[in-house]
C-alpha cells in the first residue's frame, strides 16, 4: 500500500516507517506539522495514512485538523489517527462524515504490529477502526449505561468488539466463537437495541454510534 | 389633621435622635471637660496637678473610641439602612502545636487563654483603624454634635426663656421653641454623611486587607504546588522509573536466552510489551491529571465537552465557541467541572447535568447544576473550599446553592479583562 506518515517526532516517525516497511507497505511521503500533512494527503492521494494528532506549529490538534480537512476535499480518504490519548469527542468528530476508512487508535497499538497492521489495511478498505479505550469510554458513559441495560455480558463484549470496527469473522476469533453464532449474538442484540442490522462493517459501527448518541 | 399628626410624630422622632446623636458625639468631650472641672477643683497652684486629670481623659478617650465608632455605625444602620464597614482586622486562627504550645500568629502562650488575649491586644494596638477611629471621635463634635445638639439646645432655651417674668425672654424663649421644632425632623440626618465620609475603612486599609488577603492566597498556591510536585514525583517514582527499569532487565535477559532458550525468550518479550503498555496507560493518566490533553489541544469548551461525554452522568453543555482565556484560568475551570461533575455523580447520586460556559465582558461564568440530592456544604478543608481558594487566586469566586433534596447549582466567576 502507498502511505503517508505525519508525525512530528523523529524517532516514532522513522519507527512507523521500518515497520510499515517490514509488512511491505510504501510510505510515499512524509509530514511534520499540519499543513505539511493536508498538502501530502491531498497531493499523494494515498491508499491509508498514519496521522499523528498533536503536530506543530501550535502543538495543538493540527494532525486531527488537517486529517478532517482532507477528507472534506476528498470524501472518505483513508485516515488513521494515532495519539498519546483517546477522546470520545474526537472519535464523533472522525465518524461523522459516515464516509469510513477511518481508525482512532493509541500509540501503544503499534506494540502488537499484527493487529495494528490489520487495523491499516481495514481502514484503507473503507472500513473502521476504533481504540478498544475508546470504545470502553464510549460504552460505559452515563446515557450509554442505561441504554445497554438490557444487553448480556456476552452480547455486550460482542458490541464492543463491533464497535471498535471488527468483522464478525475477526469478533469469532476473538472471543473464540464460530461466526454463525456472532452473527447470531448481532441478530438478537440489534432487534433488542432497534438498530437496523447491516452487514457494511463501517455501516454497523455508525449505527452502534449513533444509537449510543441518541439524547 | 393626618399630615399634621405624622409631621409631629417625625419631629418627635427627630428630636429624641438628635438627643441621641448629641449625647453620643459628645461622649469624649464630656470626658474631657470632666478631666478640666477636675483639675480646676484640685487647683491649689501646683504646677503639676494636671497630670492626674489628663491622664484620666486620655484613657476615657482611648476606651471609648471604639465603642463611640460602633455605636454610630449601628445607629447610622438602623436609622438609614446605610451599612458602614469596619474594616477592623480579623484575628487569626489559634493554633496547638505539637510541643504543646499555642500559636496565634505573632507568640507562643502556655494556654490558649493567654494566646487569644495576646493576639486581642496586639490586633487592638496595631490594627490601622485606630487612627482613623481617632480622627473621627475628634470630628464628630464639630460637626454632627453641633449640628445635632440644636434641638434639644432649642427647648433649652425655650424652657429657659418662657420662666422668665420680661416679655423680651419669652420672646426668645418662643422663638427657640419654633427653632427646635422646625429643625427637629432633620438636624440628626447631618450624621449619615459625617460617618459615610470618615467613618469608612481607608484607602491605606483597604490596601492593608487586600496584602493580608494575597498573602494567605501566596501561602495556599505554595503549599498546593509543592504538595502537587510531590505527588508527581511519587508517581513517576514508583511507577514509569520503575517499570523502564523492569523492561530494561527483561531485555537484558532476553538478549543471553535468544540462544538458549528461545521459547522463554518470546515469552518474556511478551511481558516486557504488556509492561510497557502499562506504563505508558500510567503515564497518560499522570499527565490528565496535571494538565488534560484535550485542554491543550482544543482550549476549555471542547475539555468541558470531552468531560461531559466521558462522565457517568448524562451531561448537557451549552457554551460559547470562542473564549480566549489565559491556561491558568482554563485549567482551573476545567478541574473546578471535573470535580462538579465527580461530587454530583458520586456524592450528590445524581443522573443529569448541566455545564454552560459563558463569558461577558467582565470575565467567564461557568454554571454547573445536577439533577442530585443536594446537601453540598462548603466546609473549610472540604473539596468545595479548595475549589473556592484554587479560584480565588484569580480573584474569582464561588457560589453554591445546594439544599437539601437538591438540586445543586454552583456558579464559578472568574474575572478577566474584555477583549
Amino acid at each position: 500500500m502507498r502511505i503517508v506518515v505525519a508525525e512530528d517526532l523523529y524517532l516514532l516517525r522513522d519507527g512507523m516507517i521500518r515497520l510499515l516497511a517490514a509488512y511491505g507497505h510504501e510510505v510515499v511521503a512524509t509530514a511534520t506539522t499540519g499543513p505539511e500533512t493536508l498538502d501530502a494527503l491531498l497531493k499523494w492521494r494515498p491508499d491509508v495514512s498514519v496521522v499523528d494528532v498533536r503536530m506543530p506549529p501550535t502543538q495543538s490538534d493540527e494532525g486531527l485538523k488537517a486529517a478532517l480537512a482532507a477528507r472534506r476535499e476528498v470524501p472518505g480518504l483513508p485516515v488513521l489517527i494515532l495519539s498519546q490519548h483517546v477522546e470520545q469527542l474526537y472519535a464523533r468528530e472522525l465518524l461523522a462524515d459516515g464516509a469510513g476508512g477511518v481508525g482512532y487508535l493509541l500509540k501503544e497499538s503499534v506494540f502488537d504490529a499484527d493487529q495494528f497492521a490489520d487495523a491499516l489495511e481495514r481502514v484503507a478498505r473503507g472500513g473502521t477502526a476504533m481504540d478498544p479505550a475508546v470504545i470502553t469510554k464510549l460504552l460505559s458513559s452515563g446515557s450509554s449505561n442505561r441504554r445497554l441495560d438490557g444487553l448480556t455480558e456476552r452480547e455486550h463484549a460482542v458490541l464492543a468488539l463491533m464497535a471498535e470496527g471488527l468483522s464478525n469473522q475477526a469478533i469469532g476469533q476473538r472471543l473464540f466463537l464460530s461466526e454463525s453464532a456472532i452473527s447470531k449474538y448481532t441478530t438478537t442484540m440489534f432487534d433488542k437495541l432497534g438498530i437496523n442490522n447491516d452487514d457494511h462493517h463501517n455501516r454497523r459501527v455508525q449505527a452502534v454510534l449513533t444509537y449510543l448518541n441518541k439524547a | 389633621m393626618g399630615w399634621r399628626g405624622s409631621w409631629l410624630a417625625r419631629a418627635g422622632v427627630g428630636f429624641v435622635r438628635a438627643c441621641v446623636v448629641t449625647g453620643v458625639s459628645l461622649l469624649v468631650p464630656a470626658v474631657w471637660a470632666a478631666g478640666v472641672v477636675l483639675w480646676i477643683w484640685w487647683w491649689h497652684g501646683d504646677r503639676w496637678s494636671w497630670i492626674v486629670p489628663f491622664l484620666w481623659a486620655s484613657i476615657g478617650t482611648i476606651a471609648l473610641i471604639r465603642p463611640v465608632c460602633q455605636m454610630v455605625r449601628s445607629l447610622v444602620e438602623k436609622w438609614t439602612g446605610t451599612v458602614i464597614p469596619g474594616g477592623y482586622r480579623e484575628p487569626g486562627p489559634v493554633t496547638r502545636l505539637s510541643t504543646g504550645y499555642w500559636w496565634n500568629g505573632h507568640s507562643y502562650e502556655r494556654t490558649s487563654r493567654d494566646a487569644l488575649m495576646d493576639q486581642r491586644w496586639r490586633l487592638r494596638w496595631s490594627d490601622p483603624a485606630n487612627r482613623r477611629d481617632l480622627r473621627f471621635v475628634g470630628i464628630i463634635p464639630f460637626t454632627a454634635g453641633v449640628v445635632a445638639a440644636v434641638p434639644p439646645a432649642g427647648v433649652a432655651g425655650a424652657v429657659l426663656g418662657l420662666l422668665q417674668p420680661s416679655p423680651v425672654a419669652r420672646l426668645a424663649g418662643v422663638l427657640c421653641a419654633v427653632v427646635a421644632v422646625g429643625c427637629a425632623p432633620y438636624a440628626w440626618r447631618i450624621i449619615e454623611p459625617v460617618a459615610a465620609r470618615f467613618l469608612r475603612p481607608s484607602p491605606a486599609m483597604a490596601l492593608g486587607e487586600r496584602i493580608d488577603e494575597l498573602t494567605a492566597q501566596r501561602a495556599d498556591t505554595t503549599v498546593a504546588q509543592a504538595a502537587e510536585i510531590r505527588r508527581i514525583e511519587r508517581d513517576l517514582h514508583d511507577g514509569a522509573q520503575a517499570r523502564l527499569v523492569a523492561l530494561g532487565m527483561s531485555l537484558a535477559t532476553v538478549e543471553r536466552l535468544m540462544r538458549t532458550d528461545p521459547d522463554q525468550a518470546a515469552e518474556l518479550l511478551r511481558e516486557a510489551r504488556a509492561g510497557a503498555a502499562t506504563s505508558l496507560t500510567e503515564l497518560r493518566d499522570l499527565v490528565r491529571g496535571i494538565n488534560p490533553p484535550v485542554l491543550t489541544e482544543r482550549g476549555l469548551v471542547d475539555a468541558v465537552r470531552a468531560l461531559a461525554l466521558d462522565s457517568q452522568l448524562e451531561t448537557a453543555v451549552s457554551a460559547e465557541e470562542r473564549l480566549n482565556l489565559d491556561p491558568p484560568i482554563e485549567s482551573a475551570l476545567y478541574f473546578g467541572v471535573a470535580e462538579l461533575l465527580t461530587n454530583a455523580a458520586k456524592h450528590a447520586r445524581a443522573t443529569r447535568a448541566h455545564v454552560s460556559v459563558v463569558r461577558d465582558e467582565t470575565g467567564v461564568v461557568v454554571e454547573v447544576e445536577d439533577d442530585g440530592r443536594g446537601g453540598a456544604d462548603m466546609r473549610t478543608g472540604g473539596g468545595l473550599d479548595g475549589l473556592r481558594r484554587r479560584l480565588a487566586v484569580f480573584d474569582g469566586t464561588l457560589e453554591v446553592t445546594s439544599p437539601k433534596g437538591g438540586p445543586t447549582h454552583v456558579r464559578m466567576m472568574v474575572p478577566c479583562e474584555s477583549l
